[in-house]
């Protein structure tokens, strides 16, 4: 740029003053006006959901209070049915023991995933030979289309061929079932799942760690401190922000899981792995005749239980910015 | 007191601009996108590329028509989702073939033509293939080729366990086979027993050959079938994984040589020539002897309902070209399938004597739609591949298994 | 800092052993890319494809090619389009706390409940009234919205840890708040710009059902639709299915590592400049 040093800090003045100070405010906020034109950051957000997600999120409320049939999820009249699909899904026998897989796949899936992305991230956040390839190299299950991840976990946990049970031979335990039986296809989900999961943790939680500032580690060297207490008294609190999102994310996603369950058990043998999205998911698209009404009214519940976990974790955020 | 007026204003311009985008959305069945004269065909076969043969006829299908044909392969199960979308959307393809089953369904949705409509000459189709296009004596499509299922059996391993494959004419020879194959340290049978449509077709076999109805899913017949499968998991016979093979997986079993038979279809045969040892094929045996029915398989042709009627006619000249005898032979050889009309299946048997068997085995099949079952066959067949999976995976004893699937079948 | 001491080379140690637990199923798909039908179901497995075959990569190589291009632009696309949405947005929320704020981090979580399916189904809707289905920009527009939701409340996580005093210094320097966006919230953040920009790619990477649905019969078809070309109606090859994600994964892997490498330099330096 040929801009000659003279001129530059008028430019630069010009530029912010035309791009953000409305003309005639005054420069000092020091009266904190109204904080609604902070909506012009939000404006395109804003926008952007209205005009994406309210259709899907109105169709998927209004798909589960209507009785849909294939003809009139195709040619348009379907019955209003109020709550009756609610009904439906909340008074099948399967409903109870589908919840509590569901609960127990994700609080799983979050207690193993976070505390072994947690570790590897720690582990990655000290600087040795390699440490950044190795991480970049942990992402790699999250380039692999689904199909292929979740299907290579079948094929390692097959009763008969798979690997697993191959190398607890040579151990000299007995092959497990663990996609063909109801007592382990959960915790075979589970582990799949947890493994998917960790690069996501890694990643977040990494990089929140290198937003603290090595001075804080420095000085409490000094101090003398030890590892472990280094990790209580300065890395947890700090990030304790990141963590937070780190795990209403997470668990929202695990919430959301089918095609993993999908792929590896299709929810069974007899729904023994079967979460409410897999249950939804079978009753709207896994079948050739759908039912969407009962499909549907599962997801929106699904959707209850991630503003509950919202709700809590706003609740919290403030506690913490109140402190 | 200005931001609330503001915000006021704000909740407006959200309300105005949520309204508009539902709108659009609500009224987006506007305009067909098939237009001009590019005719759009849907199918299921995405293995198969631009440069193949199957593309290859559809384009020459369209010149002898006049149009140009754009063709789009999908995933199966994606298919049926899809062509649901499309249909509620106002933008169906202009020629469809699915699997036999989903046409009832898409027929329930409105959302294909019947041969009234279309004009489309079925005649020269076996009646027992064609029964899974017809529903309320309407005929909603043509198919394309059939398969069915049979017993593939490893030769050098029937042989060296003492066993005569042509012998095996009912279960308990059956078992009796299986019983000097473990003798010699070899496993039994492998087949796909999975929680989905697959686990039923592979099952049915078994099921119509004890005699058993589909729409008494818990009577004695049936549970003897089912007794069947479990007793062959329990003894060692057939491997655990079956619960979860597909039907690709359990021919992967076969093909590493281990295992005796293996229940599969027609579309392995390209691959059974591949196999490392020298296989046959016998009929699945019925309980008391003979061959079992089994059920049919294959794609079918539809004319999905468009709002301009006046593309059937063109439509119609492409699924009969696609069904003509000569084309059909290409199509099924490439597909590995049993042609759907007898004088194609004779020239396919005279060509491959192979297919022999499978050409009767088709034509002693069933459709699993028929018997006027209609859009009642899914609910059914959800209730029959969980009792399946319950049974096998030691949940519940085949009785019980099969009398909660009766229950789950009638009711609703 | 950068001096290898033997300790260090020990965690290296620790280091790919760890990874290489991790992505031991990875290999797996590579030994099952090389495998012959045959073999596939050996009891007891193969650890190596001895008697390997190459028909999945002929196959691969043969038709997979171009889908991978598609993959990259859509990848780029949105991993542009995602930060450009959600970088202001997060500075907003965490920073400038306007009223009805918290209120749209809460829309922000339900819409990521939204199943991917129902998402798709709308997206065909919309798509359908505008005719863009089976474009480039749709797919790209589609497919920021697995990574959207996400981006807003990481970096809302991420931006409210800048210390105000720095903003407020650039507000005492006379920059505007679009300036102070541009010059001092941005650079701050290229830590979770990185981690954003890494999720939204891996996303489309990785996303089937928008392709399926909103690309699935046009010339724009990313990698993971490559794959279907495997899955017959009746039967799947699965060494090409596992040698399409191995040609698939290779690229985008040096691409992430080389990101890495950039990132983590950028990062070191403008640490010391603090």
């Amino acid at each position: 740029m040929p801009s000659t040093t003279e001129t530059s800090t008028d430019v630069r003045d010009q530029g912010g003053a035309a791009t953000a100070v409305p003309p005639g405010a005054p420069p000092s906020r020091a009266r904190r006006p109204s904080r609604w034109w902070a909506w012009g950051f939000l404006a395109p957000v804003t926008i952007y959901l209205a005009a994406f997600y309210a259709y899907p999120l109105y169709r998927h409320v209004e798909l589960s209070l209507r009785e849909y049939t294939v003809r009139s999820f195709v040619q348009g009249g379907a019955p209003f049915a109020g709550l009756d699909n609610y009904r439906t899904v909340l008074t099948d026998p399967a409903f109870g023991p589908t919840l509590t897989h569901t609960v127990v796949f994700t609080a799983a899936s979050l207690a193993f995933q976070f505390t072994i992305g947690m570790a590897l991230a720690l582990f990655f956040h000290q600087h040795f030979p390699l440490s950044r390839t190795l991480r970049a190299l942990i992402l790699v299950p999250w380039l692999l289309p689904l199909i292929v991840s979740a299907s290579t976990w079948s094929w390692l946990l097959n009763s008969d061929s798979g690997l697993v049970n191959a190398a607890l031979g040579v151990v000299g335990i007995d092959a497990v079932n663990w996609l063909t039986s109801p007592g382990w296809s959960l915790t075979s989900v589970i582990i799949a799942n947890v493994w998917i999961g960790i690069p996501f943790n890694l990643v977040v939680l990494y990089s929140g760690l290198q937003a603290i500032p090595t001075e804080m580690y420095e000085a409490s060297a000094l101090d003398g401190a030890t590892g472990w207490q280094r990790f209580w008294g300065i890395t947890f609190p700090l990030l304790r922000p990141v963590s937070l999102i780190t795990l209403l994310l997470g668990l929202i996603y695990t919430l959301k899981v089918f095609d993993i369950i999908w792929i590896m058990t299709k929810g069974g043998p007899t729904s023994s792995s079967a979460t409410l999205a897999t249950w939804s998911y079978r009753l709207g698209f896994g079948n050739l005749l759908p039912e969407f009404g009962p499909g549907a009214a599962i997801g929106n519940l699904l959707i209850v239980l991630a503003l509950i976990a919202g709700l809590l974790y706003i609740r919290i955020e403030r506690r913490q910015q109140l402190r | 007191m200005t931001g609330l007026s503001r915000r006021r204003r704000l909740a407006a311009v959200a309300v105005i601009a949520l309204a508009a985008v539902t709108g659009s959305a609500c009224s987006s069945s506007a305009d067909s996108g098939a237009d001009g004269g590019a005719y759009l065909v849907w199918d299921p076969y995405p293995q198969f590329a631009d440069d193949s043969e199957w593309v290859a006829l559809l384009k020459k299908c369209g010149t002898s028509a006049g149009v140009t044909v754009e063709r789009t392969g999908y995933d199966t199960t994606d298919l049926t989702n899809k062509a649901l979308l499309a249909a509620q959307q106002g933008n169906s393809p202009d020629v469809l073939i699915v699997d036999n089953p989903v046409i009832s369904t898409l027929a329930e949705a409105g959302a294909l033509t019947t041969t009234d409509d279309n004009k489309l000459d079925v005649s020269a189709m076996e009646k027992n293939l064609l029964g899974a296009g017809q529903s309320g004596g309407k005929t909603y499509g043509v198919p394309i080729g059939a398969n069915t299922l049979a017993l593939y059996y490893n030769k050098d391993l029937l042989t060296a366990a003492g066993v005569d494959p042509a012998a095996v004419k009912d279960w308990t020879a059956l078992t009796a086979a299986l019983t000097k194959v473990k003798a010699k340290g070899k496993k039994g049978i492998t087949f796909s027993a999975i929680g989905t449509e697959e686990g039923s077709f592979q099952f049915l076999p078994w099921f119509w050959g004890s005699g058993a109805q589909l729409t008494s899913l818990d009577s004695p017949q049936a549970v003897s079938a089912l007794t069947l499968w479990t007793d062959w998991l329990k003894q060692g016979h057939a491997p655990n994984s079956v619960i979860n093979n597909t039907q690709t997986t359990s021919w992967q079993e076969f093909a590493t040589g281990d295992y005796a038979f293996a229940e599969n279809g027609t579309w392995q045969l390209a691959n059974a020539e591949k196999l490392g040892f020298s296989y046959g094929t016998i009929a699945i045996p019925a309980s008391a002897g003979g061959p079992a029915p089994a059920p049919t398989g294959g794609e079918f042709v539809s004319i999905p309902v468009q709002k301009k009627t006046g593309r059937y006619e063109t439509s119609q000249k492409l699924v009969t070209c696609l069904t003509n005898a000569d084309n059909l032979l290409t199509t099924d050889t490439t597909l590995s399938y049993v042609a759907p009309v007898a004088a194609v299946q004779e020239r396919q048997a005279t060509a491959d004597p192979k297919l022999k068997v499978w050409v009767e085995a088709v034509r002693a099949a069933k459709g699993r739609t028929g018997d006027d079952l209609g859009t009642k066959y899914p609910k059914i067949s959800e209730a029959l591949w969980t009792a399946v999976q319950s049974a096998l995976s030691g949940g519940k004893s085949p009785q019980e298994a099969l009398a909660a699937a009766q229950t789950a079948a009638t009711t609703r | 800092m950068t001096t290898s001491t033997p300790r260090a080379w020990w965690k290296t140690g620790v280091g790919l052993v760890l990874t290489g637990l991790m992505l031991f199923p990875v290999y797996w798909m590579i030994n099952v890319s090389f495998t012959r039908d045959q073999d596939m179901r050996a009891s007891p497995p193969h650890l190596f494809p001895t008697n390997g075959t190459l028909d999945g990569y002929r196959a691969v190589l043969d038709q997979q090619l171009p889908y991978l291009g598609t993959s990259f632009l859509v990848g780029l696309g949105t991993v542009a389009l995602t930060v450009a949405l959600a970088a202001p947005a997060g500075y907003a929320l965490a920073k400038l706390r306007p009223p009805g704020g918290p209120a749209l981090s809460f829309v922000l979580l339900i819409a990521q409940m939204i199943p991917g399916i129902i998402m798709a189904m709308g997206f065909y809707a919309i798509y359908l009234t505008l005719g863009v289905l089976n474009t480039l920009p749709g797919l790209i527009l589609a497919d920021t919205t697995l990574a959207v939701p996400f981006a807003v409340l990481i970096f809302t996580a991420f931006m409210s840890g800048i210390p105000d005093e720095l903003l407020q210094a650039a507000v005492v320097d006379g920059a505007g708040r679009l300036r102070t966006f541009w010059s001092v919230v941005l650079p701050v953040s290229r830590n979770s710009i990185v981690t954003v920009s890494l999720f939204a790619f891996l996303w489309s990477w990785s996303d089937f059902i928008f392709a399926s649905t909103l690309a699935g019969g046009g010339d724009y078809q990313p990698i993971t639709l490559g794959i279907y070309h495997y899955i017959g109606n009746n039967n799947q090859q699965w060494n090409a299915i596992m040698a399409t994600a191995v040609v698939a994964s290779i690229p985008a892997a040096v691409l992430l590592i080389l990101a890495q490498r950039y990132v983590s330099m950028g990062v070191t330096a403008g640490a010391v400049k603090d």
